[in-house]
């Protein structure tokens, strides 16, 4: 990062730095300060909560999201949200919740927002230097940190695709992020592109609000409604998993039966034998949709002709507004790819147990998984986990070892995990397991050491 | 709490919500113009196992935690005051002491009285209490919790229970001495002796949060 001149970096001693103020940096900031270490959050934003605040310059939101995993599994664990709300909360409570969350903490007063981190580069020995990106006009400035942890998301860079013909289309083409307002969908022909939860959702939204939707999808996935057997469907299915192995799989099968037929009426085939660890689309409107013909579904769009879009089945139509909720590609700038385990360019970053890099010990990333559930009680056993190593690193040599040992093996054979068959789902993890992973790491963190 | 505690809860039916009675004061509404908001000294929130629940601190409890700077508040659990009755035994009741500590605006201390002391001693298992304050515990779980984010442990006892079995236990769970205070256990909220319990409590906060 040669562009930025050698003023003298100051030195912040044994501080740490969150880069990010999203729900992850939130926790993050939280639990560091918890295990005694002084932080400095840095937000390239104006605003706090990242993703699920409207104001973010960046915000992703779409008209209408709410939470796809209800309350019970998407709180926080030790602050859980009102016990009044409704068990899908909207994205503006979720907001409030965060807010709150960060208040109620003290966490803001340790966040310096306007402050986008343009580089983090490694200096003698464990420690890093920071570049926060000038204003204009001024020199950037340089801090020196024990150790970084970097959360700023994965749902920044929309993934566009590039169908024949796309270049020369003539009607309009947004991304999910770029819908703001319904009001844009009333009266028109719309065409929504992608069958992940987005996808899903804005179909809907577009079944009452447009003239017409046509959804393409290209990759049947597991469909569930937001409640099953009474109860919300992430809290059925994690609930089981108390039950003996056995029982588990008939009950699984029989909770799921019902959908899975439904689905199949609808000509989804579902892969495999339940949602296991690939995202499931969560909306229980999206079938009856489907069934009463508001939502037409196609298969893949294979290219554009002028105002025309053909689909891989021969179809074609003629849609007023094309919708892409085609996800988003993780990206992390700010940092060497190497240090992230990133081999080439627009790689994935290969995590230490999803989370620590493999060429440094006090840098790592929270919050770069897809767990298919609450991702927030994920990212607070994450953060537990950095900020005790980072005490344990320096005051016991035995624990380290140890702790060491069981990320090693906790990372063989992660890239086999339930992501590895489809690039956009790199990110995916079977939270069941890796809940189990993150609980034995912690365990050589905080038990006595095994002899 | 544990990873594994947590993953337990997460599969457990949550309580049934209940609209909860709290009472608060703010230093502010002291109209005392001596009285200075601490902004750095962590509110209080107080429950008790009297049936009254949070009504029973407002003769002196709150004013006088107000009165030190502090925001103070008080919760009535299911069944208690005007908090109406709901299903769920002790964790239903610590549930109730959760709910209202998040709603306090910064991270409360957590004083329990009698059953209260064994809810909010759950409590604090589940949400990272800045103190917490265990007021002639009775009922108190064998095994509580370890308080999440370690927070500094007080024990006061009247002087009649400070060799009981029940301060014994609690002694050891949590590895802190009693502190003693003269008269009844079930008589703290008004009178003399509470104003010496509530002014040797107020000073044990104040170095530490
Ligand atoms: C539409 C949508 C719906 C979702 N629904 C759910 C749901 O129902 N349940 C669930 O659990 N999860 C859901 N998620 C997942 C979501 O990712 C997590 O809930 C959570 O918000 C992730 O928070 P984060 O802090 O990791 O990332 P973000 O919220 O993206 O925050 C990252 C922050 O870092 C900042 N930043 C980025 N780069 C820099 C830099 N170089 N320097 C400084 N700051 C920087 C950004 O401005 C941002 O504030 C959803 C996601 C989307 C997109």
């Amino acid at each position: 990062m040669q562009e930025y001149s050698s003023q003298a970096a100051y030195d912040r001693g044994e501080a740490v730095c969150v880069i990010g103020a999203g729900a992850s940096g939130l926790i993050a900031v939280k639990n560091l300060r918890e295990n005694g270490f002084e932080v400095d959050c840095y937000e390239r934003d104006t605003v706090l909560g990242g993703l699920w605040n409207p104001q973010n310059q960046h915000s992703p939101l779409y008209p209408n999201t709410h939470l796809v995993t209800s309350r019970s599994q998407t709180e926080i664990p030790d602050f859980p949200m009102p016990d009044d709300w409704p068990d899908y909360p909207s994205a503006t409570q979720m907001l409030t919740y965060l807010t709150s969350y960060a208040k109620h903490f003290g966490l803001s007063e340790h966040i310096w927002y306007g402050s986008e981190i343009a580089a983090v580069e490694p200096v003698e020995g464990s420690r890093f230097e920071v570049i926060v990106k000038p204003a204009a006009g001024n020199a950037a400035r340089r801090l020196r940190y024990a150790a970084v942890i970097i959360a700023t998301g994965h749902h920044w860079a929309p993934n566009l695709p590039s169908y024949p013909g796309q270049d020369q289309y003539r009607g309009t083409v947004l991304h999910s992020s770029q819908l703001k307002d319904a009001s844009r969908l009333r009266g028109k022909h719309v065409l929504v592109v992608g069958g992940g939860n987005s996808g899903v959702d804005l179909a809907c939204e577009a079944a009452v609000n447009a003239a017409g939707c046509v959804h393409s999808v290209r990759r049947d996935t597991w469909h569930l409604p937001k409640y099953l057997g009474g109860e919300p469907a992430d809290y059925a299915l994690n609930r089981l998993g108390a039950r003996p192995k056995f029982l588990r799989r008939f009950l699984t099968d029989r909770l799921l039966n019902g959908p899975a037929r439904l689905a199949a009426r609808m000509g989804i085939e579902v892969p495999g034998r339940g949602p296991g660890g690939e995202e499931p689309v969560r909306n229980g409107r999206y079938l009856e949709h489907v069934g009463d013909g508001s939502i037409r579904r196609r298969g893949e769009v294979a290219r554009f002709d002028g105002y025309d879009v053909a689909f891989a089945d021969g179809t074609e139509m003629r849609p007023d507004l094309v919708v892409f909720a085609t996800g988003y590609r993780p990206q992390i700038t700010c940092v060497a790819a190497p240090l992230l385990g990133v081999e080439g360019t627009g790689g994935t970053p290969q995590l230490m147990a999803r989370m620590f890099s493999p060429k440094s010990q006090t840098l790592a990333v929270a919050g770069l998984v897809e767990p298919g559930v609450g991702v927030l009680p994920i990212v607070h056993w994450q953060t537990h986990a950095i900020a005790r190593w980072l005490q344990v690193r320096k005051s016991d040599p035995e624990r380290a070892k140890n702790f060491r040992d069981q990320v090693q093996s906790e990372t063989t054979g992660q890239a086999d995990g339930p992501g590895a068959a489809s690039p956009r789902h790199r990110l995916a993890v079977d939270a069941e397991e890796y809940l189990a992973s993150l609980a034995r790491i912690i365990d050589t963190l905080e038990q006595e050491p095994a002899k | 709490m544990s990873l594994a505690a947590w993953v337990r809860r997460a599969r457990t039916p949550a309580p049934a919500p209940v609209a909860r009675e709290v009472a608060f004061l703010e230093p502010a509404d002291l109209f005392d113009l001596e009285i200075k908001d601490d902004p750095e000294a962590s509110p209080v929130l107080c429950c008790t196992g009297d049936p009254v629940g949070a009504a029973a601190f407002n003769a002196l409890w709150l004013k006088r935690i107000a009165a030190s700077g502090r925001y103070a508040a008080a919760v009535s659990v299911r069944g208690q005051g005007g908090t109406p009755a709901a299903a769920g035994g002790v964790e239903a009741r610590a549930h109730d002491v959760v709910q209202a500590a998040v709603a306090v605006p910064r991270q409360t201390v957590l004083i329990g009285h009698r059953e209260g002391a064994s809810w909010a001693a759950l409590a604090a298992g589940r949400y990272p209490a800045a103190g917490l304050v265990l007021v002639s515990p009775r009922q108190f779980p064998k095994q509580p919790p370890k308080p999440v984010g370690e927070p500094p442990v007080l024990l006061v006892v009247s002087e009649s229970e400070a060799q009981s079995k029940e301060a014994q236990a609690v002694t050891d769970a949590y590895g802190v001495a009693p502190l003693t205070f003269a008269g009844s256990p079930d008589d703290v909220f008004k009178g003399a002796a509470a104003e010496g319990l509530l002014d040797a409590v107020l000073s044990w906060l104040a170095p530490k949060q």
